[in-house]
């Protein structure tokens, strides 16, 4: 039986090649962190539920993209149908910060007419040692884009929840509020099978077992 | 009352001294002993019952100290092992200082018990004899790569080119290429247009490590500026991140490892001889396949002219319009061949490059276990970039079942991390059913047609 959802939020993870992308998210859907991972080439496919609120899932399907600039012709036809997206770089690596940029413009340009709710995410922050974008700076930055800023660590899991789930919940704000809205053929948003007044999972049980076949 | 059931897992060594069994001698076999005993303990209604049960014995477990037998021979005769009756079911009546069972109730408890050691016998047998099958099935594995070596050895590749198209040669092929002589077959079928010599590898590495040694270490500091224009210098780096990523599992290819430094070599050095295409993610990948079958310059020569195949080019250089052609050759092969799984893909839409990207990048060898993976490399240098897709084809064929039943999520996972295990035979079954042609027009035709339209 599959667990019923309220919407389904596809996300997208870009950054530099060797960020972490993938791990991070295996840590959030997975719950464990991988020592050793191999490179992604092309997309990779994550999904988990959110319980934004009591009774309120959403589910998040995560597009684990190719961080090498060669990819970028492939992965770039990936952002128009994603309402979401994590920016990552790697606070022990200056010029995957300074690619940020980079990786913003690329995504504007090729998500017209639609928009990206983007999180700017400065990653293995456990490695405060070898550190070499403050937080400050990467705040000012994540400001300017009018984005949020987390740092997180895959390793400790520090605030990998927090990253997803914020993102969502500002994802689910502006669907409500009517600012995003769901669209025949556009995969950003799809709205579930359950009405909002369903608040437990034992009424969701009851009601609404479908066949998805 | 209690029942004790102790179940020997080891089949070789039993070594398990109850009810006067004496533990055999191990014959001289490679592998340490590995004793599991597990004990399971449970309530039961009445009978008293011990039950001690030895999975099998072997007939080689029982020659004696003065029946020497070579490791080889020895193996071969642990293959016959026969269940035995060490089913030790034993039935007591109540110890003395409890009042004795009724009659009635020591008849059922008897014929339970009866019951019971006949099951146990059953399975006993069964499972006897499926292991039994199971190696007989291995060691005709093993005969047949034997002789197929052989075959290949002594009168394939002497005689290549007259043979290599003949009708046995092209089934035998297809069949699995030995391991002993996958690397020189491989070889011979990608071929060498670019007439690589082992010398011209030495220049290009010699080249890299020159490059390695003026590259700096990135430091925050010094590379401001052309953050974004890095990709080419900043690969020579990739290339170090990604080695140790490269079959992670197998522990050869890290920093450490046997491999390493050949495959950074390997990659290194094509960056110099094809600076215009670089080191792109997933190269790492096939260049470490083919370290696994040949030596370090037969390796380079082999990964080189293998990239400068059309398809290979067209992936690595990332021409995403000419990919596109790839695709829709694809597509038009998938409709003809799966008209119903295409539908389904199309309702959902799940394009072919979300799974085709990853398999054609890598050769497979990411997403299949790597024997699968090799035997796949097999018929790709056979018959060239069409046995790739036909490969994909064979792959949905086998998997369509499971896949109609998903949402277009679980397709993607389910393409994207294949299962474990993918059972060989039943896949190439599936590929050979695979028909590449399409209103008369074969793989080609179908490709270059989709590059003019």
């Amino acid at each position: 039986m599959e667990t019923i959802w309220l919407y389904q939020f596809r996300l997208i993870v870009i950054g530099d090649s060797t960020v972490g992308k993938s791990c991070l998210i295996r840590r959030f859907t997975e719950g464990r962190f991988a020592q050793v991972s191999d490179p992604t080439v092309g997309v990779d496919f994550f999904s988990r539920l959110v319980e934004i609120e009591p009774g309120k899932r959403i589910k998040l399907q995560i597009w684990d993209t190719a961080g090498q600039e060669r990819f970028r012709s492939i992965t770039r036809a990936y952002y128009r149908n994603s309402v979401g997206g994590l920016l990552l770089f790697d606070i022990t690596n200056r010029r995957s910060f300074q690619n940020v940029h980079n990786w913003l413009e690329e995504a504007q340009s090729h998500v017209q007419p639609h928009s990206i709710v983007f999180l700017l995410v400065g990653h293995k922050c456990d490695l405060e040692a070898q550190r070499q974008v403050t937080q400050q700076e990467a705040e000012k930055l994540a400001g300017a884009y009018g984005m949020r800023y987390v740092e997180t660590s895959a390793r400790d899991a520090i605030n990998v929840e927090k990253a997803f789930v914020d993102l969502t919940r500002d994802i689910f704000e502006l669907v409500r509020s009517g600012d995003i809205k769901i669209q025949d053929g556009w995969e950003g948003v799809k709205s579930g099978f359950v009405p909002n007044t369903v608040h437990s999972s034992e009424e969701v049980t009851k009601g609404g077992r479908q066949c998805f076949c | 009352p209690l029942v004790t059931q102790c179940v020997n897992m080891e089949q070789r060594d039993p070594g398990w001294k109850l009810f006067g069994k004496v533990p055999p001698r191990e014959g001289p076999v490679k592998d340490p002993k590995r004793i599991q005993k597990f004990v399971f303990l449970w309530f039961f209604s009445d009978p008293f019952l011990f039950f001690c049960h030895q999975e099998y014995e072997t007939k080689s477990g029982r020659a004696g100290p003065g029946n020497p037998t070579s490791p080889r021979q020895s193996v071969r005769k642990n293959l016959d092992f026969e269940p035995l009756s060490t089913t030790a079911l034993i039935l007591e009546d109540r110890p003395a200082n409890l009042p004795a069972k009724p009659a009635e109730e020591a008849q059922k408890h008897r014929q339970q018990y009866e019951e019971m050691v006949a099951q146990a016998k059953k399975r006993e047998l069964k499972d006897a004899q499926k292991k039994k099958k199971q190696l007989e099935d291995r060691c005709k594995l093993e005969d047949s790569i034997g002789s197929a070596a052989q075959t290949w050895n002594q009168e394939i590749l002497p005689n290549w080119s007259t043979m290599c198209t003949s009708r046995r040669v092209r089934d035998l092929w297809w069949q699995g290429i030995p391991p002993s002589v996958r690397g020189k077959v491989w070889s011979l079928a990608v071929g060498n247009d670019l007439n690589i010599t082992h010398e011209l590898y030495s220049i290009c590495l010699a080249r890299a490590k020159e490059k390695w040694k003026t590259t700096p270490a990135p430091s925050s500091e010094t590379e401001t500026e052309d953050a974004g224009s890095s990709d080419r210098e900043s690969s020579l780096e990739l290339i170090k991140l990604d080695i140790s990523r490269t079959f992670p599992q197998l522990c050869i290819f890290q920093q450490g490892g046997p491999y390493h430094d050949v495959l950074h070599s390997i990659l290194g050095a094509y960056t110099c001889y094809r600076p215009d295409v670089g080191y792109v993610q997933g190269m790492s990948f096939i260049a470490a396949v083919l370290i696994l079958n040949l030596d370090t310059a037969d390796a380079f020569i082999a990964f080189a002219n293998l990239l400068n195949k059309p398809c290979q080019m067209a992936f690595f250089r990332v021409d995403h319009s000419l990919m596109l052609t790839y695709f829709a050759a694809f597509e038009v092969f998938f409709e003809e061949n799966l008209p119903k799984l295409f539908a389904h893909f199309k309702k959902n839409n799940l394009t072919p490059d979300i799974y085709l990207i990853d398999w054609i990048f890598t050769l497979y060898s990411k997403s299949l276990p790597l024997d699968l993976a090799c035997r796949v490399w097999d018929v790709f240098c056979r018959d060239g970039e069409e046995f790739l897709f036909r490969t994909a084809l064979g792959l949905l064929r086998l998997y369509q079942d499971v896949l109609t039943c998903m949402d277009f999520i679980h397709m993607a996972q389910f393409l994207t991390r294949l299962p474990d295990l993918i059972p060989a035979e039943q896949l190439f079954q599936h590929i050979a059913a695979v028909h590449m042609t399409s209103r008369n027009r074969k793989w080609g035709q179908v490709q270059s047609a989709s590059y003019y339209s």
